[in-house]
């Protein structure tokens, strides 16, 4: 009989991902539907204010991803009104982008991914004499002593025995899915510890230039950064020092204990290629050298692959185009005015909520009707994958010198084939190539700030489109980024000065949708058909895949349970 | 000796934004010596381990989901606070218990740490506070600069 298992956090508002799984006979993921929320109202909002206010308030939907949609909103704005930024606002935009993608990167993968490939109570059995021979075999990083390990391990139990397994609790120690040694957890929970403090510096970069942190400033039409080499107040010789040092320390902590990490704990896992999924990537590219209307000057390209053919890059991406990127609602609590069948371009977008979905509590979603918040973005009626893995391949598939050395390198360290890439161990692998990619960016920004500084050049925003009475009485701009987790996209129509309509179409949507029209899957969906599971009452393999996506669903929240309610369920029925 | 006063929420949600405004209203209300710091947190999440390993003193304001339902202004002291973290399925759900225990395990607790709190009432998507927890703001806040004093003086 068919099995269905349900992975939902519990929600305290609606920001939550759900997944349902139905299960063959053997176990294996026969279909599996994804479900979430969808920032309702945002248009509202912002409808009626001031455009350049609206970066303050997009940057605010998500937890995490503050900067990100700050990033987006400014360019969005920027497009409409015609705004050009000095050459200096976009080095620090790049900077302060780059410090983001690789502190973000660092974190997903100890702090949520690494439970998925590493079991901490395994870790408590591991010889610390043995542990340190690997590390040191595997990197040159200083802490790897017989003493260091030793010392984490004493730390390690009496935190477990006094139990306060606290971030430790409610996984699945000892699941046959966990596949790697004593004395490789032991590493892995070790550089969990290391990798959560160092992060905290990383982010530093961000008060320096965005002025503070969390929450940085950013200014339509530049930043808001004053660079004086002479002055404590702006960003002076002293500050520029203290980037400098953090750059050279994140790109050391990158090569010596994430990109290690990765080699080692993959080379157990080579095996468990599952959770490739649907073969399409889109990526609106990001780090542009120049201007950002110079798509052909972005260190990440724009484009698309279609059926695992790295062959062809499809490099007319264009997200302005009604025709390429669309949003559907026929799987979604939506409807468009015109019928649900059609799907609608961002700056045509409605939301029109309508819940139609079972009363609550309910046991299933009604998976062939609309069974989510999200909506379903197409590209040229495509399904398509965003993030690391789809950057990752588009690059390698134009030829990226950087991207081809470091991805060869790591296939060849795994004795792996191309094709394996096409799985959640390559999206992982992906974002540690990239990550180390995104920490050499940060050193050229910084660079290239300091030769603008030394000819002169203290410029960083330009004024020429302030005033409002400059715009357009009636415009449309596009505004995006390459998020951590992927292609983010902004839409705004201006109308009279002040904001008539706003759409936003983020990663995760991409990623996470329901099936279309056609009642074909999105990247989640089809990332989990065929996975085996070891044991259906403790689905690791679904939380492994879609953890390698990084996604970003349960924004938003910050409300305290005072009761400790678990936040995942889990339940086989 | 660092005080730091942290202002967690979204304030796209209706009350979910407590935290946020009510650190907003002491930066116009107050004006402290160096040592102390108020900073809107947002829903940062993991991002905010350094700024809660760097407080001696820590006081949050948050909205939370209490034991009981009684709309007041709850406070919850050091071990009182919720020490339990779940599996998450993404980043961003990194709450106030995760962090006091990564700090822990870093060894890098506060001395002492407050939350103030209380039980949203509307979670809409909308900017500001619902009435009736605008009503307790005030109780909040004196509540706050109540404990922010205490440290001041005990620390001298």
């Amino acid at each position: 009989m068919a099995k269905r298992i349900v992975v939902d956090p519990i929600p305290r508002i609606e920001g939550h991902l759900r997944i349902e799984a139905k299960l063959n006979g053997n176990n294996e993921i026969a279909d599996a539907y994804s479900s979430g929320t969808m920032w309702r109202g945002l248009e509202i909002i912002l409808q009626g204010r001031d455009p350049r206010d609206a970066w303050a308030y997009t940057q605010r939907i998500c937890g995490v991803c503050t900067t990100v949609h700050a990033l987006a909103s400014v360019r969005c704005v920027e497009d409409a009104i015609g705004a050009h930024i000095p050459p200096n606002a976009n080095i620090i935009r790049n900077l302060m982008n780059a410090t983001q993608q690789t502190q973000d990167h660092l974190i997903h993968f100890y702090h949520l991914h690494a439970l998925d490939w590493v079991d901490v109570v395994s870790a408590l059995s591991a010889d610390p004499n043995e542990a340190s021979r690997i590390a040191q075999s595997i990197s040159s990083y200083p802490k790897s002593s017989p003493g260091y390990f030793k010392d984490l391990l004493k730390t390690l139990k009496t935190f477990v025995e006094s139990g306060q397994l606290g971030i430790f609790s409610n996984a699945y120690w000892g699941h046959k899915g966990y596949l790697l040694p004593p004395e490789v957890n032991l590493i892995a929970v070790a550089h969990y510890l290391e990798a959560l403090d160092f992060q905290k510096e990383i982010i530093k970069i961000h008060a320096v230039f965005g002025g503070k942190n969390p929450h940085p400033n950013y200014l339509v039409g530049g930043m808001a950064s004053a660079i004086n080499p002479e002055s404590d107040r702006a960003i002076s010789i002293e500050r520029l020092a203290m980037v400098k040092k953090i750059i050279d320390d994140t790109n050391d902590f990158i090569d010596q204990v994430y990109i290690p990490d990765l080699i080692a704990i993959a080379g157990f896992y080579k095996g468990w290629l599952h959770g490739g999924g649907l073969g399409n990537y889109l990526s609106y590219g990001d780090f542009p050298e120049t201007d950002i209307n110079d798509v052909d000057s972005y260190l990440w390209s724009r484009g698309a692959i279609l059926n695992k053919d790295l062959g062809t890059v499809y490099d007319d991406v264009d997200p302005r185009d009604p025709a390429q990127i669309t949003e559907e609602v026929s799987h979604s609590w939506y409807t468009y005015k015109d019928g649900d069948e059609k799907g609608l371009h961002p700056w045509d977008g409605e939301t029109n909520p309508k819940y139609v979905g079972p009363e609550l509590p309910y046991k299933h979603l009604d998976t062939d009707h609309k069974y989510s918040w999200l909506k379903t973005p197409r590209w040229r009626d495509n399904p398509v994958e965003v993030g690391p893995l789809a950057r990752v391949l588009i690059a390698y598939a134009k030829g990226n010198d950087d991207i081809v050395g470091l991805v060869d390198t790591v296939l060849g360290k795994l004795k792996a084939p191309k094709a394996a890439l096409f799985s959640t161990l390559g999206r992982t692998a992906a974002r540690g190539i990239e990550c180390k990619q995104t920490a050499g960016f940060m050193r050229r920004y910084y660079d290239q700030l300091i030769a603008n500084i030394k000819a002169g050049d203290y410029d960083t925003f330009s004024k020429n489109r302030w005033e409002p009475k400059r715009w357009p009485k009636d415009c449309r701009g596009f505004g995006f980024t390459e998020a951590p987790r992927g292609a983010l996209g902004h839409w705004i129509h201006i109308k009279d000065e002040k904001i008539a309509d706003y759409q936003i179409v983020v990663p995760s949507t991409w990623n996470a949708s329901p099936r279309d029209g056609k009642g074909r899957s999105g990247a989640y969906e089809a990332a989990l058909k065929g996975t085996p599971m070891v044991d259906p009452e403790q689905p690791l393999e679904v939380l492994r895949t879609i953890h390698s996506f990084d996604p970003c669903l349960a924004c938003a929240s910050h409300i305290v349970d005072m009761e400790g309610n678990e936040i995942t369920q889990v339940k086989v029925v | 000796m660092k005080i730091t006063v942290l202002g967690l929420g979204n304030i796209m949600f209706g009350d979910e934004g407590f935290g946020v405004e009510a650190v907003r209203r002491l930066q116009a209300a107050t004006d402290y010596p160096p040592e102390v710091e108020l900073i809107d947190g947002g829903t940062q999440g993991i991002y905010l381990l350094n700024i809660v390993e760097a407080a001696d003193y820590l006081l949050i304001f948050d909205a939370l989901i209490p034991t009981d339902q009684e709309v007041k202004v709850y406070t919850y002291r050091d071990d009182e606070l919720p020490a339990i973290i779940h599996r998450k399925m993404s980043a961003h759900q990194v709450g106030l218990s995760e962090l006091l225990t990564l700090a822990q395990l870093h060894g890098k607790v506060p001395k002492e740490t407050v939350l103030i709190g209380i039980p949203p009432q509307n979670l809409d998507m909308e900017v500001g506070l619902s009435p009736a927890i605008e009503g307790l703001l005030p109780e909040a806040l004196e509540a706050g600069m109540g404990i922010v004093n205490g440290w001041l003086q005990a620390t001298g």
